[in-house]
């Protein structure tokens, strides 16, 4: 009876270690990611198990005490990595140095009829905007011109004032612009945890331009951007085009200023630290500076490629054929076979592309999406909508923003689909192009910039923009 | 005692501890539904629904064995009675944990869960045979049941 106790005792503890094995905080970051609950809220409460613990989870702890997140985020990439669809809840942000803003208020002759008592004054509510919907506490102003002037008053008093270049008026010389001065004393001055607003119309006004060709002032400014730029590989540039009312002189190339009214486009230029830029595109909490509602067109310089979140959706209304999703590798697609009448497989990948900073008009259009498959799927884009995600399919969904669905006949026996986005310099930037803004009664005039191509242009050739913004791939076996 | 009875406990014992530790792989190779089985892994049930499915049977073979133990009742229908009692609790059981850990995660299977657990009925009855060619020999009533020794 001794033995036959013994060995029932042996099985219960065998079977006891290998069900028990997970601690609290394995359960809690389990909870979170099956919940698809990924918040501040959610990672202070692991913070809280671990620091009320220290003696068990002393190795996510710093010599400090606090919750070491390199450590942390290791765990979380196991356990993660361990569930279907596979999740990464990526918690760098939140042990993160807090960011500053610096705004460089451009006041120049051309920038003040953006703000007119009588008019909407756009360009202030964007930067008001921007100001307000902040979250970090340290913000500056400058006034630019022919150089940087730190603004006399407070942010309080930059917002509450209604005629911001009236009260500026005097500060430095508005006559012209000096882009190399500007651009070259910001990035100078930018630190690892800055993010510098460049507030400007973009029109490239140097001293004694008179009587130059348009060619060459262009061909200038080309120049001048790529040599400022070119010392700061290791920075991101996002440019958003807006408009605004525009009532009073306007300053043409040839420096002859004639009276305009009408709308005009203006532009923030976002510039930060790649990593920097990078973090505020994952944050909800930077939406207004990385994506203003107002904005009409964005493009962001210098972004590398990123890894998004996606996963085959195993159950969709959508799907044909069959395929199953391998347990250790979502990206591969076991057992693919085409319907049985049709002979079309069609599977639908969702996809969490909102931190690649393109607009909606971008990622739901099929054509700007690179298909590589010897299958020759065709592709298509739906945005995800609220109305989609069910109890059941929430796990796949939650997060994720497009739904890629490919069709096609699977030829087999293999087939690796590679899903790209390309970085290419978009249209917009040609169309708002002008290179003679001396007729302000010129069709086109309110929505084009002069030599703003060539600005632009200068600024991709240093950072050597190319590549894809991402890629997604499926491998397909039957 | 015979040492080969103690060789049966004990191979009793490891198939059951190894269908615990293959647990994902036995009930993917009998049940997988896509979206369920994903959810179903990730609500930790394959840890769950296995213990219910040895503890369950064991439990009813000790019962048979060592509580019932009787001679009006050692017939071999008798036994496969309780093994009966036992796969349907077991997956009754097994179906309350399943919709209540789903439910909590506002999720909703009812139908593939009903199927799951009626697949499982497989390994709860398996589980019962092991349990009972385990642990019969002991039993001073029951022992020959349900083949003789």
């Amino acid at each position: 009876m001794k033995h036959l106790i013994s060995l029932l005792l042996l099985g219960v503890m065998t079977l006891a270690v290998t069900s028990c094995g997970s601690s609290p905080l394995d359960k809690a970051i389990k909870r979170v990611l099956v919940q698809q609950d990924t918040t501040q809220a959610q990672f202070d409460s692991i913070c809280s198990i671990i620091q009320q613990n220290p003696d068990r989870y002393k190795q996510y702890l710093d010599q400090q005490g606090q919750v070491n997140v390199t450590e942390l985020q290791a765990l979380i990439d196991r356990i993660g990595a361990d569930l279907r669809p596979p999740i990464r809840w990526d918690i760098a942000p939140y042990g993160q140095q807090e960011l500053s803003l610096t705004i460089y208020f451009e006041r120049s002759g051309s920038m003040v009829p953006y703000d007119n008592a009588g008019d909407r004054g756009q360009l202030k509510k964007a930067v008001n905007d921007i100001i307000n919907h902040f979250p970090g506490r340290k913000v500056n102003i400058n006034i630019v011109n022919d150089n940087i002037y730190p603004y006399q008053g407070s942010v309080d008093q930059f917002i509450q004032d209604r005629n911001i270049y009236a009260s500026t008026a005097g500060v430095g010389n508005s006559a012209f612009t000096d882009f190399q001065q500007i651009f070259g004393a910001i990035l100078k001055a930018q630190d690892a945890t800055n993010v510098s607003v460049v507030v400007t119309d973009l029109i490239y006004s140097p001293a004694d331009a008179t009587d130059v060709s348009i060619d060459k002032i262009l061909n200038e400014e080309n120049s001048l951007a790529t040599s400022i730029f070119r010392q700061y590989k290791g920075k991101s540039v996002l440019v958003h085009q807006l408009m605004g009312d525009y009532n009073g002189k306007y300053y043409p190339y040839t420096n002859r200023p004639v009276e305009f009214r009408g709308m005009r486009p203006f532009y923030l230029l976002v510039i930060a630290d790649t990593p920097v830029m990078d973090r505020m595109a994952a944050q909800k909490d930077y939406s207004q500076l990385m994506h203003p509602a107002e904005a009409r067109n964005s493009y962001r310089f210098n972004q590398s490629e990123a890894s998004v979140d996606y996963c085959v959706l195993p159950d969709w209304k959508d799907n044909a054929g069959r395929f199953r999703v391998d347990h250790k590798d979502a990206t591969r697609l076991t057992k693919c076979e085409g319907d049985k009448t049709t002979g079309v497989l069609c599977l639908t990948i969702a996809a969490r592309l909102d931190g690649l900073q393109k607009d909606e008009a971008f990622l739901a259009d099929a054509r700007n999406y690179k298909l590589q498959s010897t299958s020759g799927f065709e592709l298509s884009v739906t945005p995800v909508t609220p109305d989609m995600i069910t109890g059941n399919n929430k796990m796949y969904l939650e997060g994720k923003t497009h739904l890629i669905t490919l069709k096609g006949k699977f030829a087999g026996p293999r087939d690796q689909v590679s899903i790209s986005l390309p970085n290419e310099m978009p249209a917009w930037i040609a169309q708002s192009t002008s290179r003679d803004d001396t007729n302000t009664a010129a069709n086109g005039f309110s929505t084009t910039t002069l030599g703003l191509k060539e600005f632009l242009d200068g600024i991709a050739s240093a950072f050597g923009t190319g590549g894809n913004y991402t890629t997604i791939t499926v491998k397909l076996e039957n | 005692m015979k040492q080969q009875h103690y060789i049966y406990l004990a191979l009793g014992i490891a198939a059951t501890i190894l269908f615990y530790v293959l647990r994902v792989q036995a009930y993917e190779a009998i049940y997988s539904v896509p979206g369920f089985s994903d959810q179903f892994y990730n609500a930790g049930l394959y840890e769950m629904i296995p213990l219910i499915t040895i503890a369950v049977p064991w439990a009813a073979a000790a019962i048979y064995y060592f509580v019932i133990n009787s001679v009006r009742f050692d017939r071999w229908y008798h036994w496969l009675m309780v093994g009966g009692i036992s796969t349907l609790l077991t997956i009754i059981i097994g179906y309350s944990v399943n919709h209540s850990v789903f439910s909590d995660m506002g999720l909703s299977y009812g139908a593939e869960s009903a199927a799951f657990e009626l697949a499982n009925m497989v390994w709860a009855a398996l589980m019962f045979v092991i349990a009972s060619f385990a642990m019969r020999w002991w039993s001073t009533n029951c022992r020959h049941t349900p083949f003789p020794q």
